[in-house]
């Protein structure tokens, strides 16, 4: 903590430690003197100090932990200041009761601070008192450090270390007195007391396994949090208890149970599906009444009940009746099979052998991943995990949750997409109709308790009495849905069966009736749409529909004007529609609709609530306010617990009372959309249309029951298979996405490890990441690596995953091409065949059959079964070899981490070249057996290795980036073969024999003197075949020109071979003239033809012409000798080969624009008393040709026309010279105009 | 133009991204759209005018698009930016003629590219320097050429085509985004010049301005600006011109 802190803190020590106190003779027991206030202060804490030391002479033996501590304690503490200050002093402490400066001690002592003061005393040392108190207990002083009341910040990431492993912890302290009291001193005083009483009484303490955090997610009633799992396990485990006992002891808490469950058992009605429950269940549990009351403070009053049908049979209360046989137990299940969601018990995780095997300590020492091997080993419950191949399907299969949502999902889609295309068109033009301040009619129709309804269908003779639809009778299943005499009990939708059976003991359990449920929703809808309204559905159940036009139709009124009753007979109209419409769902169904009318969606679904019901209503405007006003804000569409409980806050508990408050008022308590709408809202506004669709924004896919892992291997895997459920879902839903987002669940900290729901996720901490994608997509190669890269980046230990999900946002929707391509992103660059592809997948599936547990489908009966096999030892079955080499391949495909070590050849060599480079990395150097691979490696080895070598657009490395020396290493079969590979390489084949040669350009580049420089243009071709051969074509063309002769186009070909380059450095010009016959003969013959012509050419220009200046060679540029080899390219590119040089005017190699022009005026004012001489003429045509052909460059040509012809207006020529020049000016002309016409262009403006 | 070394995209993106800017330039210079519906904004350190109407955008931006996919395949010999008239008569003709950027095989768009002069050094593709300077003169000539040609009249249109080389197949395929130029602006199809009157009427004009050759690394291209007969209301007959190939011209979508 440095120096600052210790400087005056040690002063402060030693004055203390020097204090002695002998009798009440000193200065400071002497009166105080008026307005001595700094005196009597300064005296007082001289006492102070006196009196602690007087403490530390009387403490005796104690011994002194705390010399050197100077301590203050600040704020409310446990124990309290005085005890403290005794116990540092009786230590060998100093205590200071006054701080003048912060660092006048070495510790303040508070339990809490206020924020402020935790800012200031952020570096100084503030611990707990806890430290002194264990400090003292533990004879030592302890490290502050692990008392620190400021921490370096909340939320911070802090290490923690486990078992040798490094793991980190989210730091998360839980803040304010409450901690304090639960944890501090006194109260664990207490508890020392407690627990010693409660031990004497009762048995032992509770296993640790119990207390149990309720994934407070799932939990929808506050009241009754625990769901049935939560309490078999502790039945469970209580059974379990029970027979690890002594047999003469009868444990309290286990009658107690089975006391309440016995009156558990009474109420529960059993479902008319199962048979009656038999007699022989009653002697299973003797009554208890009184057991029922006692409570011990460990026990939590919220014991559940449990279902009869999966109690334990051992156990020494629990007489092993004949009734309890596996056929009971079928029996009993019956009622279960409606219920999809996989319902394993914890007494599986609590029975299985592999975790009674091991002891409680070690269980608590194990890393998650070690746990989780532990568990996963009892194949029951790996089949029930991620790690299981079939799983996600499984999942989605039997989930429960997800076929209600998904199959009432598909089915509102369905029905949706029939009611737009009935009434799209309707629609339109019932939008463009409109008219301002016209009424408006909406229906809202719903079934009355539609499943229940439709349920009651089969069982006509519960019609009358409660009835509700669960998918089980089961305390925890949940309440889809209750008739109205159900509902008169105060049981509602939602509601846990457990309470639901509380409220009205007869209630009767009903299955779900799928098929029945969708035939009536589509009598409903059929019934609906015959209306003629504009239909928007809302759900399978209920629907909006708009018959304003109808109405206004049928009462003949334009639905503004309110003359002559209009607005009556529209009102009579609706209510007739409504009747008509309820009459004959209910002919068709059987079940009754309710409808509420009203003059916008609002008011149509308030008004439905008084029409329920069977009935109708319709809200007339003039009663809206009044209506509307009496209502609950709570009742209000879209208003809820929350934010009716804002509202309560502000004080509106009706609706009217809404009306009272200002709109900025709502506005700041509800959030700009919200205040607004619910002040709308209460004046009966409400601006939604029927029809209006609501438009999906993301696609999910999700996961969190059931994660376990051992290893990262199987995250990735797992991630492949949860990614295909999304590319799944996005192919269905016909999107794209361009935002991808995870979401995952860790394990919390504190949370035990395994979670009181059977292989849910328990407390958790969620991390969320997302990454744009940039380009929509719904690839699943795509999301798998960017979903794997997002898990790894999120580093977390595989075995503290709890949940994992992944959602698409950003979507796009999908617009196919009719060639199946689809339009709609941006168009994809293929560089080289083959991405990732099939192969690996394919092997991936070929494991499956392999899987022992596979073929074993689990289903909901299975599951129980083995709770009664819990006893039997089950044969763990070793989980899936995570090593399975196919395995192992599978998981390299998304990332470039994970790498198996060994791979069959043959399936290397089929392998796109990008995997194969990448896997190639790590294969030994054996050569003759895998060539493919050390091709690769001898890349990868290559001098270029740096810079990315492997990037997806090459396939082999540039040639020049091979390493020679590997080459060299590499056997001769080998070496040929790779030099074989870059002879085939498309774009190669110009130099297929010196690709042959096992030669590098490296090795060339160490000769002396360059006899066969690599040519390493890449790209064959008329146009890289052409531009190389004009490499020198610019030096040795000038060579022959003449002085004011346009110099050669520079198409012509003169010599591609550099040596002769080399070689005629010291030759005379001559060279050039003859071309070598032997090279001529390898030309082709077009070529040569052109050579020739050219030849002929350049001798015919030397002839003639102007001699203005010396024939001379520009030595210099020929004097530069061409570097011996290009330096070795530092990565792979394309060299383009020198530009054709452009055409040059006079010896002097005029280009640029000025010179032109200076040239020009040479030339007139040489010439200005006589015509220009033809060649000349000729030569600057033939020049301005090539400027306007070659060089492309018609402006410049025209340019110098321009000068030319100023040059001529300005001059002076006269009489004949001047005919010439204009003569020879209109010569020009035409040739630019002939250049530009060759090049398609039209008549050139000269002007 | 990114960073890192520059590619065949990178130069063809630089390109392109000029043809976008002249095109909005051209629209206002030649009013075809009213020129309140410009922004102005700055390019190449140069006041260039924008178009403000999404559509008009969103066609532009399609249209280069296209051209770029074609540019890339390295078929392309010229880009025409073509204003006709209220009967589909070609007036004006800006032309860019790109033939001389390199070409680039499919698979290596994304390769780096170095030219070697002829000692062996290497020279930089995009020059940005040189570059920018180059087309902020280009887009200077551009701006003028409102001052240099006559005006066109009123409910003119326009379109984008671009004229292949000789080599160049034409660009068929679903979807289509490109459809054949008016006969009249079509090149001969026959390779003998004995059919050369097959040569469209309206190619080359009438009247060629020429603009500017903007030459800065692997940049290499050459501006003008051909007024059509119509324009002129002097139909002047050149038969003269043989040229191989075919024009095409943007489909309004692509």
């Amino acid at each position: 903590m440095g120096s600052r802190l210790e400087q005056k803190s040690t002063l402060v020590r030693k004055r203390i430690e020097g204090h002695t106190f002998d009798d009440e003779a000193g200065d400071e027991y002497e009166g105080s003197k008026f307005g001595g206030f700094p005196e009597y202060f300064r005296r007082k804490k001289i006492k102070l100090q006196n009196k602690d030391a007087q403490l530390r002479t009387q403490s005796g033996d104690k011994p002194n932990i705390f010399k050197g501590v100077v301590c203050h304690v600040n704020g409310y503490t446990q124990p309290s200041l005085n005890d403290l200050h005794t116990m540092i002093v009786q230590h060998g402490g100093g205590f200071l009761q006054y701080l003048d400066g912060k660092t006048m001690v070495t510790h303040i002592i508070a339990s809490n601070l206020t924020p402020k003061k935790k800012e200031e005393f952020k570096r100084y040392r503030i611990v707990k008192p806890a430290w002194i108190v264990d400090s003292i207990a533990a004879g030592k002083l302890l490290p502050w450090d692990a008392y620190r009341v400021v921490d370096e910040g909340v939320g911070q990431k802090v290490l923690g270390f486990e078992n040798g492993n490094v793991i980190t912890q989210a730091n998360r302290k839980t803040q304010g007195y409450k901690e304090q009291t639960d944890t501090s001193w006194y109260t664990s005083q207490l508890k020392a007391r407690d627990v010693q009483a409660t031990s004497s009484s009762t048995a032992r303490p509770r296993p640790t396994l119990t207390q149990t955090v309720t994934p407070s997610e799932e939990i929808e009633d506050d009241e009754y949090p625990l769901p049935e799992i939560t309490s078999s396990i502790e039945r469970a485990m209580e059974g379990v208890d029970v027979l690890d006992d002594d047999d003469d002891e009868l444990p309290e808490p286990t009658e107690r149970t089975e006391g309440i469950s016995d009156r558990e058992a009474k109420l529960e009605t059993p479902p008319p599906t199962s048979p009656p429950p038999l007699p022989g269940d009653e002697t299973l549990f003797p009554p208890d009444d009184g057991a029922a009351k006692t409570t011990s403070p460990i026990k939590t009053p919220t014991r559940q009940a449990f279902r009869k049908d999966i109690v334990p049979s051992p156990g020494p209360t629990a007489v092993p009746a004949p009734t309890q046989s596996p056929a009971k137990q079928e029996t009993a299940l019956q009622p279960r099979q409606g219920s999809q969601e996989p319902d394993y018990t914890m007494s599986i995780v609590k029975n299985s052998e592999a975790l009674r095997s091991i002891s409680p300590s070690r269980l608590a020492n194990m890393t998650a991943e070690e746990h989780n091997a532990l568990l996963l080993s009892d194949p029951k419950i790996r089949k029930s995990t991620v790690v299981h191949p079939d799983f996600l399907e499984q999942y989605y299969r039997e989930s429960r949750l997800h076929h209600l949502s998904t199959w009432k999902a598909d089915l509102k889609a369905q029905l949706q997409a029939l009611a737009a295309e009935k009434s799209s068109s309707q629609k339109d033009k019932l939008r463009i109709k409109k008219l301002p301040g016209q009424r408006r009619y909406i229906m809202h129709v719903d079934f009355d308790s539609f499943f229940a309804a439709v349920s009651l269908k089969k069982h006509p003779e519960y019609v009358d009495k409660p009835a509700v639809v669960a998918h089980g009778s089961g305390s925890g299943s949940e309440i889809a849905s209750c008739n109205y005499p159900a509902r008169a009990f105060g049981v509602s939708n939602g509601m846990w069966m457990r309470r639901a059976q509380e409220l009205c003991p007869e209630l009767k359990i009903l299955p779900y009736d799928f098929p029945g449920y969708e035939e009536a929703s589509r009598k409903f809808y059929d019934a609906i749409m015959a209306t003629g309204g504009v239909v928007q559905s809302v759900s399978i159940d209920e629907a909006l529909v708009d018959i304003s036009q109808i109405c206004f139709a049928e009462a003949a009124t334009d639905g503004v004007k309110r003359a002559e009753g209009g607005v009556d007979r529209e009102q009579a109209v609706a209510d007739g529609i409504a009747q008509k419409m309820r009459d004959e769902v209910l002919a068709k169904t059987g079940c009754a609709v309710s409808v509420g009318i009203g003059g916008n969606i609002l008011l149509a679904k308030v008004a439905l609530r008084r029409a329920k019901p069977a009935g109708q209503y319709q809200l007339r405007p003039e009663e809206v306010l009044e209506f509307i006003g009496k209502l609950e804000v709570k009742s209000l569409p879209g208003v809820a617990w929350s934010i009716g409980g804002r509202l309560e806050e502000i004080g509106c508990k009706l609706v009217k009372d809404i009306r009272e408050m200002t709109k900025e008022k709502l506005i700041n308590t509800l959030g700009p959309k919200t205040g607004e709408k619910l002040w709308d809202y209460a004046r009966g506004i409400d601006r939604a249309e029927v029809g209006d669709q609501v438009v999906r924004k993301s696609v999910s896919a999700e996961v969190n029951w059931g994660v376990r892992f051992e290893n990262q291997e199987q995250v990735d895997e797992f991630m492949h298979g949860l990614c295909g459920e999304l590319h799944k879902r996005l192919i269905k839903e016909k999107v794209k996405g361009k935002q991808l987002t995870m979401k995952v669940m860790r394990r919390a900290g504190d949370a035990p490890r395994d979670p009181p729901k059977h292989l849910g996720h328990g407390k958790c901490d969620t991390y969320n990441k997302s990454i744009q994608l940039g380009v929509a997509t719904n690839d699943k190669e795509v999301i798998v690596k960017e979903a794997i890269a997002m898990m790894k980046s999120l580093n977390i230990s595989p075995g503290e995953l709890r949940g994992i999900g992944i959602q698409m946002q950003k979507l796009d929707t999908l617009k196919a091409g009719p060639d199946g391509a689809d339009l709609t992103s941006q168009r994809k660059l293929f560089f080289k065949p083959g991405q990732l592809s099939k192969p690996p997948a394919e092997r991936a599936d070929d494991t499956v059959p392999e899987d022992p547990i596979q073929d074993d489908v689990k289903t909901p009966q299975k599951a129980q079964r083995f709770v009664d096999a819990n006893n039997r030892p089950s044969v763990p079955i070793p989980p899936i070899a995570p090593s399975t080499p196919s395995k192992k391949l599978l998981n390299t495909l998304g990332t470039q981490f994970v790498l198996p070590t060994q791979f069959d050849p043959s399936v290397l060599a089929e392998l796109p070249e990008d995997i194969r480079s990448k896997l190639a990395k790590l294969v030994k150097p054996d050569p003759p057996m895998r060539a493919p691979p050390e091709l690769a490696k001898a890349a990868a080895e290559g001098p270029a290795k740096p810079v990315q070598p492997f990037s997806a657009i090459m396939g082999l490395p540039n040639q020049s980036q091979l390493d020679p020396s590997i080459l060299e290493a590499l056997p001769e079969d080998v070496r040929a073969e790779i030099m074989g590979l870059y002879n085939k390489s498309p774009g190669n084949r110009k130099r297929g024999e010196q690709a042959l040669l096992p030669q590098s350009p490296r090795k060339a580049r160490t000769l002396p003197i360059s006899k066969q420089p690599v040519k390493r243009k890449r790209g064959g071709g008329l146009f890289a075949g052409r531009a190389r051969s004009n490499m020198r074509s610019g030096d040795s063309s000038t060579l022959t020109q003449a002085n004011f002769v346009a110099r050669p186009v520079s198409r012509h070909l003169q010599n591609d071979d550099v040596t002769t380059a080399t070689d005629t450095e010291a030759e005379p010009a001559a060279a050039d003239d003859t071309v070598d016959p032997e090279f001529l003969a390898a030309l082709p013959e077009d070529v040569r033809r052109e050579v020739l012509a050219q030849q002929r050419n350049v001798r015919l220009q030397r002839a003639g012409g102007i001699d203005l200046s010396l024939h001379q060679r520009p030595r210099a540029q020929r004097g530069k000798k061409r570097a011996v080899e290009d330096e070795v390219l530092p990565e792979r590119v394309i060299v383009l080969p020198p530009r054709p040089s452009k055409p040059t005017f006079t010896s002097r190699k005029l280009t640029e624009l000025p010179d032109l022009r200076d040239a020009m005026k040479a030339w007139y004012q040489e010439f200005e008393d006589e015509a220009p001489y033809e060649e000349d003429v000729l030569a600057l045509i033939k020049y301005l040709r090539g400027v306007v052909v070659d060089e492309r460059d018609v402006g410049k040509a025209i340019a110098v026309v321009k000068w030319v012809q100023w040059l001529l207006d300005e001059g002076e020529a006269h009489g004949s010279a001047k005919d010439g020049w204009s003569k020879a000016l209109i010569q020009v002309q035409d040739g630019v105009q002939c250049a530009a016409e060759e090049r398609g262009l039209g008549r050139l403006d000269f002007g | 133009m990114a960073d890192g070394p520059a590619t065949f995209t990178t130069l063809i993106t630089a390109f392109t991204t000029f043809l976008t800017v002249a095109i909005h330039t051209i629209l206002y210079e030649r009013s075809i759209y009213p020129r309140t519906s410009f922004l102005s904004a700055r390019k190449y350190n140069h006041a260039v005018r924008q178009s403000r109407h999404p559509k008009v955008c969103q066609w532009i931006a399609d249209a280069v698009a296209a051209v770029e996919s074609e540019l890339l395949k390295g078929t392309v010999g010229r880009v025409a930016v073509v204003i006709f008239d209220q009967s589909e008569k070609p007036l004006e003709r800006f032309m860019f003629d790109c033939s001389r950027l390199p070409v680039v095989p499919a698979g290596e768009w994304d390769t780096p590219l170095v030219r070697e002069s002829k000692n062996g050094e290497r020279t930089d593709i995009l020059p940005l320097v040189d570059l920018e300077e180059q087309l902020r003169a280009a887009m200077a000539k551009l701006t003028v050429c409102g001052t240099l040609l006559r005006p066109v009249p009123e409910n003119c249109s326009f379109t984008v085509a671009i004229e292949l080389k000789d080599e160049g197949d034409a660009p068929i395929g679903h979807p289509q985004p490109w459809v054949p130029v008016s006969p009249g602006l079509q090149k001969s199809v026959h390779k003998d010049a004995e059919s050369r009157g097959r040569t469209g009427e309206d190619v080359g004009g009438v009247r060629t301005t020429p603009l500017r050759n903007v030459e800065a690394g692997e940049m290499m291209f050459e501006m003008w600006i051909e007024e059509g007969k119509t324009k002129m209301r002097g139909p002047e007959k050149n038969g003269n011109v043989v040229k191989l190939g075919e024009g095409w011209r943007s489909s309004a979508s692509s």
